[in-house]
């Protein structure tokens, strides 16, 4: 019996590390192609030389020349940074009143928040492109491009999202603290900014880096909504790919650097809030 | 949803709650902004896409909207017959969003389980590996999505160079263009967002009293028995919540198409944003765009339905 088991174990031992080194190649091979390539220097990408005869760096220093590289990471951190703290603060309010209290259409409302979330976005930018036209017609200003214009249609899915974190956090959070700064004589402002605020900062901080990596992702309102003067990086990396569908040749070094870039930031925020995202994930869609 | 043992503590102490919840009246102000702009963001573009998809709305008549000519249904019924002049027909894109969304999110189930199990029970390192396993879903999906681009170009691209190599396919296989485009999104996909079902998994697990298996390993159970047995059924809440949640954002996913294969895509990879975006973007069909996304939207309320029944609002957890 006890030599059965400890073969068992053995085998499922043996099985464990087995599969860790399929699931470490599976995730690095790839990743790990792509730093070779963006070591590449361009001209040997596309002869299929999987390791180059010497390292490129030069890809790393020419992506900031051959597309606006700064000044997209700019933008983006400018567009993701302001839709980040206006969801997370508009959030705030309203969780705070869905959870302390009962009333008239609280029910509707949180029904419609995840109802929301599982909208596509493209159904959402199609009239919110058409009624920008209109206005823009209407009024003679410049809408379509303009970073406040971004921001506002990003809350369109930050700003559901952010709520129904937040309420889950809210939810976490003793009444009793509450009741007895009230009896205080605490206003509902003083509970909220002097009892609650405190408490929930965390959770406030990771509703604000998930609504910053929503805006950081998105390639579909960014494309549409931008300008090159405010184009995220999302969008402007794709000026690199669409030399290529016009028939030049494409900078795949250069395109790989810039991505790698453009996405090693977030990887290392997210790693850094690891703990958090499972509660985070479980509470609501993440990635729309 | 993630502690299941601290939603029933909660559960407890819910009715003393909602007694004292109803003492005030609510400072409406603090929610004033909230319902403000979602109306204004959401709420009103609906009711646009609703109107616009009874017209024939297009960039030229975008400048006299109002006078845009009613069409009734037509939009609706070239939506299922012709789809943009360019690509795919709606009908055809909504089966290449199914097919890719169930089968998607069926690779990604047994992935995700595995290696949540992998690394459930303490071992030396797990933390870099439970760091690792994160990493092709945190990176965002536009860098995804250009790295498949390039493992999958045609003649010199990683995969056919292996597949080659291997004598498996031809070096020109073309998997960004032609049928298997579709696979190769498919590939793309289950890469990148496994780790959802993972991370999933990883909660439930968490809410598994360990003493369960002790009972069961004094029977003598294996290891096989005990996850059929306990793991499985425990982890059925959470994982039909995933695989719901799944199936949505695999249905509603842009980025990953438009980045790999570009506008116009193939017919068998144009899934149904994609689809929806060519038509209104690039052929500036309005009409025919609002109504393909009401259509969307229609077959969307299906899983949506079942997802805000399974949150039961208004109880427990909030």
């Amino acid at each position: 019996m006890t030599h059965s088991m400890s073969l068992e174990r053995r085998f499922w031992q043996r099985l464990r590390i087995v599969l860790l080194i399929v699931f470490g190649l599976a995730i690095l091979l790839p990743i790990t192609y792509v730093v070779l390539v963006s070591l590449t220097p361009d001209t040997e990408v596309g002869d299929g030389s999987i390791f180059p005869t010497h390292i490129a760096w030069d890809n790393y220093r020419l992506m900031w020349s051959t597309v606006h590289l700064a000044h997209d990471i700019g933008n983006s951190v400018l567009i993701s940074g302001c839709t980040g703290v206006l969801a997370t603060l508009v959030a705030l309010l309203a969780s705070y009143v869905l959870s302390r209290f009962r009333f008239r259409g609280r029910k509707p409302f949180m029904v419609s928040l995840i109802t929301m979330q599982t909208i596509p976005q493209v159904m959402m930018l199609l009239p919110l492109f058409v009624i920008l036209v209109i206005i823009q017609n209407a009024l003679r200003v410049h809408l379509v491009g303009q970073y406040v214009t971004i921001i506002v249609t990003y809350l369109t899915f930050a700003l559901p999202f952010a709520c129904w974190l937040l309420l889950s956090y809210m939810a976490n959070i003793p009444i009793e603290l509450e009741e007895a700064a009230q009896m205080d004589g605490c206003t509902r402002w003083q509970v909220l900014t002097r009892i609650v605020l405190p408490l929930i900062l965390p959770g406030m901080v990771v509703t604000f880096v998930f609504s910053f990596l929503l805006g950081w992702s998105d390639v579909l309102f960014a494309s549409v909504l931008t300008t090159p003067s405010t184009q995220t990086v999302a969008v402007g990396l794709q000026s690199y790919i669409a030399t290529g569908e016009s028939g030049g040749s494409v900078f795949w070094g250069q395109l790989m650097a810039a991505s790698l870039t453009s996405g090693i930031p977030v990887v290392v925020i997210f790693l850094f809030f690891q703990k958090f995202i499972i509660g985070g994930l479980a509470n609501g869609a993440v990635k729309g | 949803m993630v502690d299941q043992s601290n939603v029933s503590i909660s559960a407890q102490s819910i009715s003393v709650r909602r007694d004292r919840r109803t003492r005030n009246r609510p400072p409406y102000w603090m929610i004033a902004p909230a319902v403000f702009l979602l109306a204004v963001i959401v709420a009103a573009p609906f009711l646009v896409s609703i109107y616009t998809s009874f017209t024939s709305l297009n960039q030229y008549s975008i400048g006299n909207w109002l006078h845009a000519p009613f069409v009734g249904l037509r939009n609706y019924i070239s939506a299922f017959t012709q789809g943009s002049a360019i690509g795919a027909s709606a009908l055809q894109s909504l089966w290449v969003s199914v097919a890719f969304s169930l089968l998607t999110t069926l690779c990604i189930t047994p992935i995700g389980i595995v290696a949540a199990l992998l690394v459930n029970t303490p071992f030396r390192g797990r933390s870099w590996v439970r760091a690792l396993f994160l990493i092709p879903y945190v990176m965002p999906v536009f860098v995804n999505a250009i790295t498949w681009r390039l493992l999958f170009m045609n003649g010199w691209g990683l995969v056919d160079k292996v597949l080659a190599w291997l004598h498996l396919a031809s070096v020109n296989t073309f998997w960004l263009i032609g049928p298997n485009s579709f696979w190769a999104m498919v590939i793309a996909d289950v890469w990148s967002s496994w780790p959802f079902i993972y991370l999933m998994v990883l909660a439930g697990l968490q809410g598994i009293p360990n003493d369960l298996y002790e009972s069961a390993y004094m029977d003598g159970a294996t290891q096989v028995r005990c996850f059929f047995s306990i793991t499985l059924p425990s982890l059925r809440p959470i994982l039909s919540l995933a695989l719901l949640l799944s199936t949505l954002n695999h249905f509603n996913n842009f980025t990953l198409p438009f980045i790999m294969f570009g506008t116009p895509p193939s017919p068998q990879a144009d899934v149904l944003p994609l689809n929806v975006y060519v038509t209104s973007f690039q052929t500036f069909n309005f009409g025919l765009g609002a109504a393909m996304s009401l259509i969307t939207l229609v077959l969307m309320m299906i899983p949506a339905y079942f997802y805000i029944r399974m949150l039961r609002l208004g109880e427990a957890t909030t």
